[in-house]
Formats: structure tokens, sequence, C-alpha cells
């Protein structure tokens, strides 16, 4: 996935078309926005970030989890099986992008990137319902896509490199 | 109409401000865990060594006290998890990856074996106990007796263990060790908590663990020579613990900034008081001195530096895993 910042103007449909198709209860939200405002005033500037599951490359949830709930399915989307995993918390512990919570019937849930849309073919709740286009989601393996043009072609950057999950969100300055 | 309000920014209980999904019951049975691994390392160290009977209590008397440490502390951890029902799936798989699993198989070893120690010394500690005076728990070594007696399964187990005693002594050793370390470990696995992610952590758990284990036997055994020697061992302990503590603080201070920011919360944040005065003050320095002025003969209670560091032991755990979930990389 790659979000260009500066198209992004917070608006948060990305959070409420997420909590509407995924049905994620209230209370809760699998993506966010975040906003950075750097310099003195009045020298100000401001920007937002969609933030979500980072479907990193290499994962410390799927890591840390005792029983395996928490996978990488095919295709690179980090998943977890509901009824394989007993709430011990230490996918939430491990995750430096505090992605994961958990879901009030007890096992952990998270941004599946719509994996169940994306299987039809169709883009991400967020991504399809952005009013600025800022969001584009693809296939980063494929290096003739869409998306791994755009990341080649323009500046960007993740979220937490240092940890050294290897995050899957592209952010596009 | 009914009214919903859409949440658009992050306010998820316990994730904001700060990651806090643990809390005094997993500290309390990373607490338990290494206690356990402490007495049990004495035990099976002392009785490898062959003076099981100069220290009847290290080695025969104190691991009885293992399994019900052990079972109190899966209590709290099961009480802990949000999806109990499912908590047998720990137990369909092995992950290697994962701290949280071995430390389940290691647990269920422990227990297991912890539970065939005491039983293979079931004479040696009614003696113990009857020549004690302590004749409340004649009720349960009769109750085993009466089992042993009435089936002849309990019987042949006890002599099975009682014969394979070094074997088992072996196997409880290595376990011990595991079990001691993995509590540490199974914090510094979580690299989006730099204060957790240290790997001088794991030696730091074991080193205390050891240090609350040794604490115990010293403030339970009525031999003198047994409690003089204990003394002498956590002395060393705490001397260990300091050493890595400051190891610790300086390894952080001397990292990148999300490093800086954890070591930082010991000198000047939220937990320095705690930490230094608390921990570190009341629950190894005054110890260290109390075990110095009993062993260079002043009177003191051996149960005073013991509870000491059985409580910093405790408080210690508290700290780091609610300060370790504070400690977060800036984002």
């Amino acid at each position: 996935m790659a979000i260009e910042v500066n198209k992004c103007v917070g608006c948060a449909d990305c959070v409420v078309a997420c909590q509407i198709e995924n049905n994620v209860p209230l209370g809760y939200s699998r993506d966010w926005i975040m906003e950075h405002v750097t310099g003195t005033y009045p020298v100000l500037s401001m920007h937002f970030e969609s933030q979500r599951c980072n479907h990193c490359d290499d994962t410390p949830c799927v890591r840390t989890c005792p029983t395996g709930a928490s996978f990488v399915a095919e295709g690179g989307i980090v998943k977890v099986t509901h009824n394989d995993c007993i709430g011990c918390g230490a996918c939430i512990e491990a995750c430096p992008y505090d992605a994961r919570y958990f879901h009030p019937d007890g096992y952990v849930d998270k941004c599946t990137f719509c994996d169940h849309r994306v299987a039809e073919g169709l883009d991400p709740a967020c991504v399809s319902v952005c009013p600025t286009t800022c969001m584009h989601f693809g296939d980063l393996d494929n290096p003739d896509s869409e998306i791994s043009k755009l990341i080649k072609s323009r500046e960007n950057f993740t979220l937490i490199p240092e940890a050294g999950t290897a995050p899957q969100i592209f952010y596009l300055k | 109409m009914k009214e919903y309000i859409l949440d658009t920014t992050r306010d998820i209980h316990g994730l904001y401000p700060h990651v806090h999904i643990w809390g005094f019951p997993i500290a309390a049975y990373l607490f338990l865990g290494g206690l356990a691994a402490g007495i049990l390392l004495f035990a099976t160290i002392y009785y490898l060594k062959g003076k099981a009977d100069d220290m009847p209590f290290t080695v025969k008397i104190a691991p009885i006290f293992t399994f019900i440490i052990i079972m109190l502390g899966l209590v709290l951890l099961v009480f802990d998890l949000h999806h109990k029902l499912y908590v047998f799936k720990l137990f369909t798989t092995f992950r290697i990856e994962s701290p949280m699993s071995w430390g389940a198989w290691t647990l269920v070893g422990v227990s297991i074996f912890s539970l065939m120690w005491p039983l293979s010394y079931i004479d040696d500690i009614e003696k113990y106990l009857h020549e004690r005076g302590w004749k409340r728990l004649d009720v349960v070594t009769i109750f085993i007796r009466n089992l042993e007696h009435n089936w002849l399964i309990p019987r042949f187990m006890i002599m099975f263990f009682r014969k394979h005693r070094t074997f088992f002594a072996y196997i409880l050793l290595v376990l011990s060790i595991i079990l001691g370390i993995y509590t540490g470990i199974l914090l510094s696995a979580f690299n989006a908590h730099p204060l957790w992610n240290n790997p001088i952590l794991g030696p730091l758990f074991l080193t205390s663990g050891i240090s609350t284990g040794s604490a115990f036997v010293m403030w339970l055994s009525n031999n003198k020579k047994e409690r003089r020697l204990m003394s002498t061992i956590d002395m060393a302990l705490i001397a260990i613990e300091l050493f890595f503590i400051i190891h610790m603080i300086m390894g952080l201070q001397a990292g990148p900034e999300a490093f800086k920011l954890a070591g930082g919360l010991f000198l000047g944040g939220p937990f320095t008081v705690t930490f230094w005065v608390l921990f570190v003050g009341f629950g190894l320095v005054l110890p260290f001195i109390l075990e110095a002025f009993e062993l260079k003969g002043h009177h003191i209670p051996p149960a005073l530096p013991a509870i000491l560091v059985l409580i910093g032991g405790l408080l210690f755990r508290i700290i780091m895993v609610q300060a370790g979930q504070v400690s977060e990389y800036p984002f």
C-alpha cells in the first residue's frame, strides 16, 4: 500500500469505511489518522498519515505468537485465526505500531487489508472510499504493478524502520 | 433515531496513550516463575553435589513449595488471558520462535517434575516435619502414605522416582535454568518496547529469580549452616544484580534515541523513585547490608532481609512490566 501524505486531508473516511466494512465494534478501530505538526509558530506545517497494520515483511507479531494464530497469508497479508488465539497479548506487545487490539470477544483483531474484497479484485474499503485518492493498493512483489512504479518514482518513507520490521506501507512525500 | 459516535482517532482502552494490556498478574507470574526456578536450582545443585543430608531444607523441603508456586503462577497467567477457553491451543503446537510457547511447555515439564521430586523424598519430609513439630502438615503426608498403602501404583511410582533421582535432578536443573531465563527473555522478545528489548534483561531476571529463591530458603530454613550459606550466595547474587542494572542503564543511555528515552524512565522519568529507592534501595542494598551484618555476627532476624529481597523481586517485575509498556518507539 502507498499513501500520498500531501494529498491526505485527514477526513477519516478510511476509518469509518473500515469500521462499517469489517463490522468493527464501537469504540475500536483498525485504522486511524495521525496528525503531525512541525515547526515553530507562525511557521508551521502539518500533514496527516492514515495508519494501520503495516503488514510487515519481518513480523514480530507472528514470531511471538505462541499458538500460531497470527500468520502471514499468501500474498503477505498478516492475519489472525480467531479460534487459535488465546488472547495472551504477546502480539500486541510486539507490534511497534500498536496496530492490534483485543476484540471485546477476547481474541486479537487487526487490519486484514480487506482480504475478502481483495480476493474479488476490489481495493480495501479504506482505499476505495478515499475522496482525495491519496491511497493506492496493489502487489508490491510485481515490479511492473502500478504501485511498485509509484513507490519507485516518488520519495517515500515508512514508519519506524528502525524497529527492523520492514513495513510494507509506504508514505509518499 | 439512535445516534452512534464513530471514533476516527485511536481511543482504544489499553492502547492509548500507551500500551497497557499487561498488569499485575503478569508481573506476579514472572516473579513466581523466577522464585520457583531459584528454589529448584538450589535443590538440584546441592543434591548433585551430594549435600542432600547437610542441607535438608534446600534439597528436600523447599521443592514442596515449587509445585504450589507454579500452579499459582499458572492460575494468574490463565486469569490474564482474554480468550481463556482457548488456552489449550498453547499445547496443540510448539513454536520455536515464540518464547511464550517454550515457556508454556517448560512449565508443563517443571510442574510434573517438581511434583515428582518431593514425592521421592516423602519419608524424609515426614520425618523432618515431625522433628520440627509442624504437626498440622502431617495430614498431608499421612494422606500420601495412605495412598501408597492402599494403591500399589503410588508406591511403585515413588520407588521409581527415588531410584532415578539423579536423572530427575539433571532434568530439573536444566528446566529451572530455562524457566529462570525465559521469564526475562519473554519480555526482551518484544522489539516494540526498547526497555524490554535489551539483551541484559534475561540474565538480570535469572539472577533476580535465583536471588529470590535463596531468600526463600534463607527465610524458612531452620538450619543455621544452611541459612549462612544462602545468605552468602544471596549477597553475591545481589552484587551481580546491581552490576547488571548499571550495565542495563548504561547500555540504554548509549543506544539510539528510543533506548535513551527508555533509560530516561529511570533517570528522572516517572519510575525513578520506585526503581532506585524502593527496588534498588530497599530490595537490594538494604538486604545486602543486613545480610553482611548478620554474617559478621550481629543479631538480625533472617526473615527481614529475605522478605525485603522477595518484595524487591516482585516490585522489580511490576516496574519492568509497567515501564516497558510505556517505552515505545516515537512515531
